[in-house]
């Protein structure tokens, strides 16, 4: 059998890696833009083979599936589905666990996403307005500020994924700080305006939602176009820094377990969580007639207002969520790629370890604002010890010379996976691996010990109490979802309904 | 004594916050540790140069027009403090920078010039050693005392540290994807909208730069926080090290109604601090509580006013007792902690004034014995009546009628962390090993 990948990042190699355990014993062939050393052994251990490409060009790739005659391709980040690589593959033969163009849809326009979700009826809403140009962006937030009062505490975002970068949260709530707050705002909107000419695939530029509070966690489930299997949820951490400080990355680690729940998410909320990923990927099917075969993932969060609540999707695994789902897969992953691709996921029992993981990204210093600081450095790694703590390593954005050296590239340099029987005793055993990696200049790296800490867990069981306990409450007097509001001289306002008449009058328009 | 609070944003467009208003807040939030001074430190970015700004009296007098102040940068630290003229220390050479520290450092005998001191060496270290972890770890290994700190320096690094037993608080936020914030207490990080992540521990250095946070912890001392932190110097809404103080008094005011019970009519706390022991004594034990003084002008923290006619004249503005409350009724009269003795005297001879039949005083604290080497302001051990008297002596002067203590044990039990990990120097006039 022979197997091919794209993408080149850590998730990438634990999905080489989850292919390599297979009992299938398949020849694995890659595609990448930069040499990943991880991927690049397993694929000559494999007898299969690597190459350089760009990987969002869906000729290119399909030509290297042809050449190489594989058996189906599995794609592992966002962008070959936003530009149909998936599509390609099929229109040539090639079977591909991929979302194609159009239902990686509600990833890549977090605007379609939102109207998808309005327009279907799907729980776990977010009140939101699109914008084409930062102008337009803050007339309305400075001209509604006081009537539509949501304005005020806001989530700014790019419309379009845009690598999991650009996205601010400003909790405008203390008036003595507002004007500089709403200086920033516009800022950043301006900001937003000039990152998303780069990218002329959407009409949408600007989205802004309400600011929500809660304990996030991420939903990644297998679907085939029938049926949607939910994996253990894993809770990324998006800031840099300790502390929960500092700019949003693409994740500086995650955390699982053990079993498919998290310490401060109930089964319940999990049952549901999964319902509203179903529900979505129904709804896309539906709006384009598209078979959605691949992996979705819900970016969630429990809010008050709504419960378990969509805060973005991915048309993939998430990275580093990836690395600890599938390092807890005791199902063999071509299988589960084999069903997806024939829609037998139903009939298939897929089967996870019951431990807890922690993964811990390693970054130089310089990611994620300043790349090019944080590129061409030396890399060494003392894999040995890194095993010997029964820890796995994955590598990231790093490539491999022609000599045989390691550079970094740019972005997390490696992720270390531990699984254990909880997450503190797991976090602990990836601290102690973390060392063992060094950049050989001398220049710094960076990670976050504090994740999968007791002070770190105990803050997200300590929200997500607090949380549970208002949107509960909101259920049982029938007002989840709700937001009526009431203005002197104005009245009572009702944002829902508003954002309603909104988007059916936008969708009468065309 | 002193307030302390730091700022740093952080990414692509960091330039596009101003410190200023987040210290100004951050600091009102802070004042009462410290009425006198307030002073802060920004970073200016286009001049590439930190500016200073600072005066005697409270934040808003000082910079009451917080808009128009000069000073302007993504990065800022400020301090208010309990000595007149005690402001962010200003170092120029070798390397410059500000630092705005609680505590004291065991330099000096005063509080400031002990932190000027600490300043120049850490800027000494800093030239020498270029790295700033191992600069600010060396300086807190080399000096004893009970400080926290926040240093910024003109290459955009902010230096924060506690020393080894963790005396003095130092609690970290932050702001969405932008912000990072320091302060002596978490709520000074309500305030401004911050969420509370944690705290500084004991003997750890935090290094922010605009590429990374460090964070190392160089000891393994025991933990010896401030207890008096938690019955009077911290805000009830803060959390100090993980522990709420609101629940500490709580507990101090249960204790007090368990160790000292005494028949009354009603139960009546000193405002502001002594206010939520009252309410939970009232509640353990069953007397009702009651308002019983009105205050006059603006919240004075009296007890730490530096002349002895400014704490009465604090006293006697903030303590009109209410007559209807008080005329004819035994009472129960809490207060957090007794210095001298001198307005607790005027406070009992009010109520009587005002018709109260009996004043039982309880006292939220153990007597105050012994000074305080990390800079809380407590008088000469000659002036603490604490120490020079007993229970009956002190009624018979204050006149009242039965007065007595909260027992060491009561406050170790109230702060809840075990009894080897608290500083109850002033209390007991034993210091944590190692710490002078």
């Amino acid at each position: 059998m022979k197997v091919m990948g794209i993408g080149n990042a850590s998730r990438e190699h634990a999905i080489a890696e989850a292919l390599e355990r297979s009992k299938h014993h398949p020849m694995i062939f890659w595609l990448a833009e930069i040499r990943n050393p991880g991927i690049f052994e397993i694929c000559k251990r494999s007898g299969g083979e690597f190459a350089l490409s760009k990987t969002t060009a869906p000729e290119k790739v399909a030509s290297h599936a042809e050449k190489w005659g594989v058996d189906f391709v599995i794609v592992g980040p966002e962008e070959p589905n936003f530009h149909g690589v998936p599509d390609e593959l099929e229109r040539r033969g090639i079977p591909c666990v991929g979302a194609s163009r159009d239902v990686a849809m509600i990833e890549m326009s977090k605007a379609e996403m939102r109207r998808l979700q309005w327009e279907y009826g799907i729980k776990g809403k977010l009140l939101f307005k699109t914008f084409r140009s930062s102008q337009e962006a803050y007339t309305v937030l400075e001209r509604y500020s006081d009537t539509l009062t949501w304005l005020q505490n806001i989530a700014l975002k790019p419309a379009r994924q845009a690598g999991g970068k650009g996205v601010k949260v400003v909790e405008d709530q203390q008036l003595y700080l507002h004007d500089e707050k709403q200086r920033f705002k516009s800022k950043h909107a301006d900001w937003l305006e000039g990152y998303m000419k780069s990218y002329s695939d959407i009409d949408d530029k600007i989205l802004v939602e309400e600011k929500v509070w809660g304990p996030e966690y991420t939903l990644q489930c297998f679907a085939d176009g029938n049926c949607i299997k939910g994996m253990p949820l894993v809770q990324d951490n998006k800031h840099a820094h300790e502390f929960d400080i500092g700019t949003e990355t693409g994740g500086m680690g995650s955390i699982s377990g053990p079993g498919f729940t998290l310490p401060f998410i109930t089964k319940e909320e999990y049952q549901e969580s999964l319902e509203i990923v179903r529900a979505l990927v129904k709804a896309i099917q539906d709006k384009t007639g598209k078979i959605y075969h691949g992996v979705v993932a819900g970016q969630m969060m429990l809010t008050e207002i709504e419960g378990p609540t969509i805060i973005e999707m991915y048309s993939r695994f998430g990275d580093p969520e990836a690395l600890n789902v599938l390092g807890l897969l005791k199902t063999d992953f071509v299988d589960v790629c084999l069903a997806i691709i024939d829609g037998r996921l139903s009939k298939l029992d897929i089967e996870f370890d019951d431990k807890a993981t922690v993964v811990k990204a390693i970054a130089p210093k310089g990611y994620p604002d300043n790349r090019d600081l944080a590129k061409n450095h030396l890399v060494s790694v003392d894999e040995q010890v890194i095993r010997q703590e029964n820890c796995k390593l994955y590598w990231g954005s790093a490539s491999l010379s022609e000599g045989g050296e390691i550079l970094s590239a740019g972005s997390r340099l490696v992720e270390i996976l531990a699984m254990s029987d909880d997450i503190q005793r797991a976090s602990r055993i990836v601290d102690k691996c973390v060392p063992y990696v060094k950049l050989l200049d001398g220049w710094g790296l960076f990670y976050r010990s504090d994740i999968g800490s007791h002070e770190l867990l105990s803050k997200r069981i300590d929200i997500a109490d607090r949380v549970r306990r208002l949107y509960q409450y909101r259920r049982s007097k029938g007002i989840l979802g709700k937001r009526i509001d009431w203005l002197p001289r104005v009245g009572k306002m009702d944002p829902v309904a508003l954002l309603k008449d909104e988007l059916s009058k936008s969708k009468e328009g065309g | 004594m002193a307030g302390i609070f730091g700022f740093y944003a952080f990414g692509e467009e960091r330039e596009n916050w101003d410190s200023k208003k987040f210290v100004y807040y951050g600091l009102s939030a802070l004042q009462g540790r410290g009425q006198e001074a307030a002073s802060l430190a920004l970073y200016n970015y286009e001049a590439n140069s930190l500016e200073w700004a600072s005066g005697d009296g409270l934040v808003e007098n000082v910079f009451g027009r917080i808009e128009q102040e000069r000073a302007r940068g993504f990065l800022g630290l400020g301090q208010v403090s309990i000595e007149k003229g005690d402001y962010v220390i200003r170092v120029e050479e070798p390397i410059q920078l500000a630092l705005a520290g609680d505590g004291k450092p065991a330099l000096h005998d005063d509080r400031h010039a002990s932190f000027q001191m600490f300043a120049e060496t850490l800027s000494n270290k800093l030239h020498e050693m270029k790295d700033p972890m191992g600069a600010a770890k060396s300086l807190i290994e080399d000096v004893r005392g009970g400080y926290s700190f926040i240093a910024l320096t003109k290459d955009q690094k902010m230096i924060c540290g506690r020393d080894g037993h963790g005396i003095k608080p130092l609690e970290v936020g932050a702001i969405g994807f932008d912000i990072g914030a320091v302060a002596s207490e978490s709520s000074a990080l309500d305030v401004i909208g911050a969420e509370h992540s944690g705290y500084i521990r004991p003997g750890e250095v935090v290094v922010l730069d605009p590429l990374s946070i460090e964070r190392k912890c160089f000891f393994n001392k025991n933990h010896a926080h401030c207890s008096f932190e938690y019955v009077y110097l911290a805000r009830p809404d803060s959390y100090l090290n993980s522990i709420s103080v609101s629940k500490v008094r709580e507990m101090i005011g249960k204790k007090l109604a368990e160790e000292n019970p005494v028949k009354s009519d009603i139960v009546i706390g000193v405002p502001d601090t002594a206010t939520p022991f009252a309410m939970a004594y009232s509640d353990c034990s069953g007397i009702p509580v009651r308002l019983g003084f009105t205050r006059t002008g603006r919240h004075v923290r009296s007890a730490i006013k530096p002349s002895q006619f400014e704490r009465i004249v604090g006293v006697q503005l903030k303590l009109n007792p209410i007559r209807a409350s008080v005329d004819g009724r035994d009472i129960v009269l809490i207060d957090d902690s007794v210095v001298r003795g001198n307005t607790l005297r005027n406070t009992v001879y009010n109520l009587k004034r005002k018709g109260a039949k009996k004043v039982h005083v309880r006292v939220g604290s153990p007597p105050l014995i012994a000074r305080c080497p990390f800079g809380t302001e407590v008088p000469q051990e000659d002036e603490l009546i604490g120490r020079a008297l007993s229970n009956n002596e002190i009624a018979e002067i204050t006149g009242a009628d039965t007065f007595s203590y909260l027992s060491i044990d009561g406050l170790i039990d109230s702060i809840g962390l075990p009894k080897g990990s608290l500083c109850m120097g002033c209390f007991t006039g034993r210091y944590p090993e190692g710490s002078l």
